[in-house]
């Protein structure tokens, strides 16, 4: 009797203890945008439905220092000619309907993109570099030409072109889709909650379609690394804007908002210790007609690359919201390089005498010229038309040269650049996937711009098929470096997002990687699973 | 009245085609098409196919009488930023938070807003006349995402009273009535101070009160009933126009309603979602015209209809 009490008073206590500790964390969160077709990375990247990729499981992907983690893969090897890759699946994963995850479903979805997904075959294209991709995408060989075999339930081989020694980080937008859904209901799997299955961290428990808003909930199958450490996540899309999601924040509605160029100062005086900052993967950076006057001249070129004060740029006009670019590659970037950015100098007498050499001595003779900017949405919105003015300031105070910009929508942008219809542009560039060589790619042979610079071309050929990380790394500075030295291009402004979290938000997510930036939910996968309330 | 009647709904019937045309052409007019997005890499092949699945490689005529000829059996196509239901299930499930807050907003401000008006007609340059003044060419002036902010700002994160935003907890309804009534209540304590004033200077108002009519009688009896026109006139109009939702308190308040669907299906190129959307609205205002105009024969009897009686 006594001994029954006692254990009835330790299991109140403990129930009395534990109760708390059981309420439900749930987080409320920012998403991106506000219309979303299909519950499927895969199918479309553009106008999928929100953190449709929080719910399947990639064969790999980063950590907040940009490490790459396996998370479906237990292991990957690459063959000795450095065309074969291997990646070994781990075997104990399920999708939530219990069906197995095997190595056919992630071979599926990459066969389904080049056939038939609609706007996803250009990444596996460049970035990916698999055997037949071309010819599968442009309908001229059969699906089964692909460099893509399941070799077995757990084993996937992807063959390349040419050696690809970035491919596994590639790999991280690599999810797998439900075959045995698809085989049942079509690409219509993915249109309803009831039908939608995962085989991530996180399972679906309801989508609205009007804002794209979701709530998904710790998936109770998903046994693979990092699971969800919250029971429930609602992403809720309008909260994006931070004019709405700083006020939500303020009231208490929302765990973290995006913030504005006006917003800073609030939020910093709310909460300084909320602050959060995250280089973007992007640089905005001026090109050129290479080949038509002016800039057919290194050192007209040369002349603007010592002419910018980026440091004035940023702290004033742009007021922090980015950071000064002395390289192509943005800080925390693989392969940046500390000794390129160093170059990167405002020299206004090194300026003058370039254009000097030119035959422009204090910018005389020098032909008017017009900077074509493109109209801009999100961060670049913010920082191009702002840098454009104060660029046409400097270069008409440093150089001597007047400048007009001219804004121009999208299409007409990318058209006047590849056609060299005119011979300067701010461009800005975001990340596809985390390798040197997709920033390099841009200038390579044609590429983005129409460069053909045979010095730079030759050096960024050898290093992307080159295996050893520090032969690679160097032959993209010595590219960097003709770059510099041609002035082919100049670097201008890394972008900068700032947001508030809550101080209830816990977990090494929430706190900045070694380089002071906190990537968020740019970073999806590490983002929600290390993250506790 | 019903040959009147029916001679107008002939031709709501020939608005209706002659704006179907139009919004056609128009949005087909636009530069782009719903899959070259620049942001959106589609290759030319998977595009080509795309563009047969969705019918849009047919010339545009075909096109046009394709659509108009499910339109007659209210099959408005499938949406194509969202696949899986049709353009009628998108309607019917993203106009019901527009229509309770929109409607709400309107059917609460505006007897507000009538209310405020005869106060300031009743009292003439008193206090109660300038206030209205003052919510009248305020609600009309400030935009409503500046209404939206100001009063997430004070009964959200200040006072701390309401939700900022959110939905569907009826709390969260209360800010969003708010922003969509300030319209009602400034425009019908404009209209009402008018047409009372100008009601009131009438010869058969003086008349009433030199035979005896208790104050009280007059103003509601006579008055409100002669003033009712413009009143009449601006309600359903504006009942449509707020109750489709508006992009910027939908977008403010985090409603999932209507209001950006007007936006995103010319952004995105959303044809049949396009169409719907404005023959809808179309279609509405032309009733809510005929409606009012028979509602002005009913409340006055000296109007009468087409010159046939």
């Amino acid at each position: 009797m006594h001994i029954s009490r006692k254990f009835a008073a330790t299991l109140a206590i403990a129930t009395a203890l534990t109760l708390p500790a059981m309420a439900q964390a749930t987080i409320v969160a920012p998403g991106q945008s506000t219309t979303g077709t299909y519950m499927d990375y895969m199918k479309t990247v553009y106008d999928r439905a929100t953190f449709a990729e929080l719910l399947q499981v990639p064969i790999a992907t980063f950590d907040k220092e940009f490490e790459l983690t396996p998370m479906a893969a237990e292991s990957w090897s690459q063959s000795e000619d450095g065309l074969t890759w291997t990646f070994n699946l781990r075997k104990d994963l399920v999708w939530s309907d219990g069906e197995p995850l095997t190595a056919e479903d992630y071979v599926f979805a990459l066969q389904r993109a080049a056939t038939s997904g609609y706007d996803f075959a250009w990444y596996w294209d460049f970035a990916g570099g698999i055997k037949g991709w071309k010819e599968v995408t442009e309908g001229t060989a059969d699906v089964s030409a692909l460099g893509l075999v399941a070799v077995d339930d757990h084993t996937i081989e992807v063959t390349t072109t040419a050696p690809k020694p970035y491919l596994p980080s590639v790999t991280s937008l690599w999810y797998p889709v439900p075959k045995h859904k698809v085989d049942e209901l079509g690409d219509d799997w993915a249109l309803n909650v009831d039908t939608i299955v995962s085989s991530g961290p996180f399972d679906l428990e309801s989508w609205e379609k009007s804002n794209n808003s979701v709530a998904l909930t710790k998936s109770d199958t998903y046994v693979g690394p990092w699971q969800a450490q919250i029971d429930r996540l609602e992403v809720d899309p309008s909260l994006g804007a931070p004019e709405v999601g700083l006020p939500a924040f303020l009231a208490g509605d929302t765990d973290y908002s995006f913030l504005n160029t006006g917003q800073v100062p609030v939020a910093m005086a709310a909460d300084p210790d909320g602050i959060r900052k995250n280089a973007v993967f992007a640089t905005s950076y001026l090109s050129y007609d290479l080949e038509s006057e002016p800039f057919n001249d290194v050192n007209v070129r040369r002349a603007f690359y010592y002419a910018i004060d980026r440091d004035e740029l940023t702290s004033t006009v742009l007021k922090d919201i980015a950071i000064p670019a002395g390289s192509i590659l943005p800080p925390g970037y693989p392969g940046y390089n500390p000794d390129v950015v160093a170059q990167a100098t405002f020299d206004p007498e090194k300026a003058k005498q370039f254009l000097a050499d030119a035959g422009y001595p204090n910018g005389e003779g020098f032909p008017a010229i017009e900077i074509w900017i493109r109209e801009e949405g999100g961060y670049n919105g913010a920082i191009v038309p702002a840098m454009a003015q104060y660029l046409q300031a400097e270069f008409k105070d440093v150089l001597g040269i007047t400048v007009d910009i001219r804004q121009l929508p999208g299409a007409d942008w990318m058209d006047g650049l590849r056609g060299a219809k005119n011979n300067i542009f701010i461009a800005p560039y975001e990340y596809d996937y985390l390798d040197p060589s997709n920033f390099y790619g841009i200038f390579y042979n044609g590429g983005r711009h129409n460069y053909f610079v045979p010095e730079y071309d030759d050096l960024v050929a050898q290093a992307d098929s080159e295996s050893d990380w520090d032969t690679r790394y160097d032959l993209y500075a010595q590219a960097e470096q003709v770059m510099i030295d041609q002035g082919l291009i100049v670097p201008l402004v890394h972008p900068i997002t700032t947001a508030i979290i809550s101080s209830d938000l816990g977990g090494e997510a929430s706190e900045p990687n070694s380089l002071g930036f906190t990537p968020l939910d740019r970073l999806g996968h590490y983002f929600f699973t290390h993250l506790t309330k | 009245m019903l040959s009147y009647i029916l001679r107008r709904l002939v031709s709501v019937a020939f608005t209706f085609i002659v704006v179907s045309l139009i919004i056609f052409l128009m949005m087909h007019a636009v530069p782009g098409g719903p899959f070259d997005a620049n942001d959106m890499p589609v290759s030319e092949a998977v595009r080509a196919k795309l563009m047969a699945q969705l019918g849009l490689d047919q010339p545009l005529y075909v096109q046009y009488l394709r659509y108009m000829w499910g339109v007659l059996q209210f099959d408005f196509g499938v949406p194509y930023q969202s696949p899986g239901e049709s353009v009628l299930q998108l309607l019917s499930r993203a106009w019901v938070p527009s229509l309770i807050l929109g409607g709400l907003g309107v059917l609460i401000g505006a007897p507000l807003g009538i209310l405020l008006g005869m106060a300031a007609a009743l009292n003439r340059n008193s206090w109660i006349d300038y206030l209205a003044s003052a919510v009248a060419t305020l609600g009309l002036t400030i935009p409503v995402f500046v209404t939206s902010m100001l009063l997430i700002l004070v009964f959200a994160v200040w006072l701390k009273w309401l939700p900022a935003s959110g939905w569907p907890q009826p709390e969260r309804w209360i800010l969003p009535i708010i922003a969509y009534a300030a319209i009602p209540v400034a425009t019908y304590a404009r209209y009402t101070r008018s047409a009372m004033l100008d009601t009131m200077s009438r010869p058969f108002v003086t008349v009433l009160r030199a035979k005896g009519l208790s104050e009280r009688r007059i103003v509601f009896q006579h008055v409100l009933r002669n003033s009712a026109i413009p009143l009449v006139t601006v309600f359903l109009p504006m009942f449509i126009g707020t109750a489709t939702g508006s992009i910027f308190v939908e977008a403010m308040f985090r409603v999932p309603g209507l209001g950006a669907y007007f936006v995103s299906s010319i952004e995105t190129r959303d044809y049949p979602l396009e169409m719907a959307l404005m023959l809808m609205i179309t279609f509405m205002y032309c009733i809510a015209y005929l409606v009012s105009d028979i509602v002005y024969a009913l409340i006055n009897p000296r109007i009468r209809v087409g010159g046939a009686e």
